[in-house]
């Protein structure tokens, strides 16, 4: 057994539609340990979604294709499996939370029901056996297990969340994504199902993959953070590394652009310009027009991956030989 | 629930007024006279004249339909011109025929529409889909009564296999039903196209896919459900669709029912059964229209809340304990 649970390696995924070629995935590379939580960073846009439905086997279908790489969850290639063998691996041993708890339960079935299809999907019970585990899942999420009976609609936002993760957990799946799991939530929900979660992580031995926005809740919450901009992973490490030592220039302008309490809020660091167009991508740095330490040979290569500290890779042409001085 | 029904119900009464308010505003102008009518040419004018005062023909129309309107209120629907029978008397029967026939319409309608449209919504930009479309857009701009020409000629005239006219067996019943069936085709198979399209791109069916839950079980345990909101919408609206479908085809096929009634009644000048007849299939819309209403509640639980308790909250149910 290696101790690896995840190996995501050279994966490209494209969405394919009648008018453009979306480069939404562009060669990413990371492992994840067993029982370790991956912080997944990155603006709007930078492919977070589609590389958690990659792994899933849930791309849009016609649409979403793997160009190439592989996925090896302990060992076995996802990406080779049939869609019978991905089923059986889709709620047993992968999960996934999704961004929009408010739409991600069927509004006709009670939420008993919904938490027990996943139970009876991956195990040999009874109905009957399904519930009761559902009952318990909604115990475990803080929810009164009574209360298997009610439709998604009776439940309030952040009780929806609840569910949609006592659903993600109920098989006790060896990896977790969550996909920005609080982002549709208010403030103090946000904080609690935090909590929540990483209670859960901690006491199962999850692994987990935790897709956000928000620096704060990687530094709380992770071990090794990637952080992806135009469908690359341009900076991936441990936190200390990440965040003590961030390398990549992108990852340096986030930091600056989190607001906070000991900075004047004034000095606010928006990123200027725009994310680069996912279906137009330069043959160069796709960073190049934001990144405010570029040499005049970044518009000569696409960067390449560079590991600048044992386990703390980098894709920037500063710590490459062809680098000919910043102008900082 | 009670207060919700009521208050539906209530909507009869400008139903009522407003339909026989048309009738008799028709009638007025209207050549020729009901009385004559009744006792035919041989009839000298003094019995005529009498046979007028004795219907009350010679009030002023506004009389006459606050004296009908007041009978409607009993269930007193008048009398046929032509029989002297009591006008209910006479449609109920007639009402069952016609309510069996609409009902298989409707079935026959609903089932091939919303295979069709599921059919479609799973193959979507394929040949299959492009050729429901072709089919049931054939079958809904081809007017019902050629349809049925064209199924008398096959199936009566040239197969034997049913009969052409008459509700003497219950092979009679089959190319009435069918007929009026398939014009509704297209609408249920549109209708169930795009809403099973929209449900099966929802978030909750990634969700079920993200269980490891098999394509079938997605479309029939989750989609379906949800998508068969809009479609049994629908079904109040088609009924009505039918029923004037139907009363067409009713004389096509000879089937003594309500439609064939009314077109005979109007051809007579017979008001009392055109009025009657117009006012009862009104009211049995009404009520089918409600119960279809009421029974959405048994699909979509949302719907509970508002129609129950007649829009106000349902009671608060125990806080989550956190
Ligand atoms: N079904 C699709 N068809 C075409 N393009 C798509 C599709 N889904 C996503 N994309 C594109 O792929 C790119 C990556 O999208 P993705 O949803 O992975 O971003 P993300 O990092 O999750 O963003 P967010 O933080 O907003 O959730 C975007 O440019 C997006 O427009
Ligand atoms: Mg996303």
């Amino acid at each position: 057994m290696s101790e690896n649970i995840l190996e995501v390696k050279d994966l490209v995924i494209h969405y394919e539609t009648d008018e453009e070629v979306v480069e939404a995935v562009n060669d990413i590379t990371f492992t994840l340990k067993k029982g370790q939580v991956m912080g997944l960073v990155g603006e709007t846009g930078a492919g977070k979604t589609t590389t958690a439905l990659g792994i899933m086997g849930l791309l849009p279908s016609k649409v979403g294709h793997v160009i190439q790489g592989s996925i090896k969850l302990e060992g076995e290639d996802l990406l080779r499996k049939s869609p019978r063998e991905m089923r059986d691996v889709r709620g047993k041993r992968i999960s996934m939370i999704f961004q929009d708890p408010m739409t991600a339960l069927n509004p006709v079935k009670t939420v008993g029901d919904q938490i027990a299809e996943v139970v009876l999907l991956h195990n040999r019970c009874s109905k009957a056996e399904a519930l009761k585990r559902a009952q318990e899942m909604l115990a475990m999420v803080g929810i009164v297990p009574e209360r298997y009976k009610d439709y998604p609609h009776q439940f309030s936002g952040g009780m929806k969340q609840r569910i949609v993760i006592a659903i993600a957990l109920a098989c006790e799946p060896d990896l977790l994504i969550a996909d920005e799991p609080t982002t549709a939530l208010d403030v103090t929900i946000q904080a609690q199902i935090l909590d929540m979660m990483r209670k859960l992580q901690k006491d199962h031995g999850t692994s987990m993959i935790l897709i956000t926005h928000d620096l704060g809740v990687v530094a709380e919450m992770c071990e090794t953070v990637a952080v992806m901009y135009a469908g690359q992973l341009v900076e991936f490490g441990s936190l200390e590394e990440v965040f003590d030592n961030p390398k990549h220039p992108y990852t340096r302008a986030l930091y600056q652009s989190i607001p906070s309490l000991d900075k004047d809020v004034e000095r606010l660091h928006v990123i200027p310009g725009m994310v680069s167009d996912p279906s137009n991508l330069p043959p160069y740095c796709s960073f190049f027009e934001r990144c405010d330490e570029k040499c005049d040979r970044c518009r000569d290569f696409e960067p390449w991956a560079v590991e600048v500290d044992p386990g703390h890779v980098v894709r920037c042409l500063q710590y490459t030989p062809e680098w000919n001085g910043g102008e900082k | 629930m009670l207060r919700y029904i009521v208050k539906r119900l209530l909507l009869l009464i400008p139903i009522i007024l407003g339909v026989s308010a048309i009738i008799f505003i028709l009638k007025t102008f209207t050549p020729g006279d009901p009385a004559r009518q009744i006792l035919g040419n041989d009839a000298t004018q003094e019995q005529v004249d009498a046979k007028r005062e004795e219907l009350g023909l010679n009030d002023p129309v506004i009389v006459q339909y606050v004296r009908y309107i007041g009978g409607v209120v009993r269930g007193d629907f008048g009398e046929s011109y032509r029989t002297g029978e009591p006008v209910l008397s006479e449609i109920v029967p007639r009402l069952a025929t016609s309510a069996k026939i609409t009902l298989g319409a409707v079935a026959i309608g609903a089932v091939l529409g919303i295979l069709l449209g599921i059919l479609s919504a799973l193959k979507k930009y394929t040949w299959v889909d492009s050729l429901v479309l072709v089919i049931s857009m054939f079958f809904q701009s081809v007017p019902e009564f050629v349809v049925a020409l064209v199924l008398i000629m096959i199936f009566s005239v040239k197969l034997h296999l049913l009969p052409a006219t008459g509700i003497e067996t219950v092979k009679g019943y089959i190319l009435p039903m069918v007929c009026v069936g398939l014009s509704s085709v297209a609408s249920y198979t549109r209708i169930t196209r795009s809403s099973m399209l929209e449900v099966l791109s929802e978030d909750y069916i990634r969700t079920a896919r993200a269980k490891g839950q098999t394509e079938g079980n997605i479309t029939y345990h989750h989609a379906l459900r949800n998508a068969m909101i809009p479609v049994a919408q629908s079904i109040g609206t088609n009924l009505g669709n039918a029923i004037g479908g139907g009363m067409v085809l009713e004389t096509v096929f000879g089937v003594p029912g309500v439609g064939k009634y009314i077109v005979d009644s109007i051809t007579q000048r017979n008001y009392p059964s055109v009025l009657g007849g117009a006012l009862i299939i009104a009211i049995v819309l009404t009520i089918i229209n409600l119960v279809v209403d009421i029974s959405f509640v048994l699909i979509d639980p949302r719907l509970k809340t508002t129609i129950i308790s007649g829009g106000s909250k349902a009671p608060k149910k125990a806080k989550a304990a956190a």
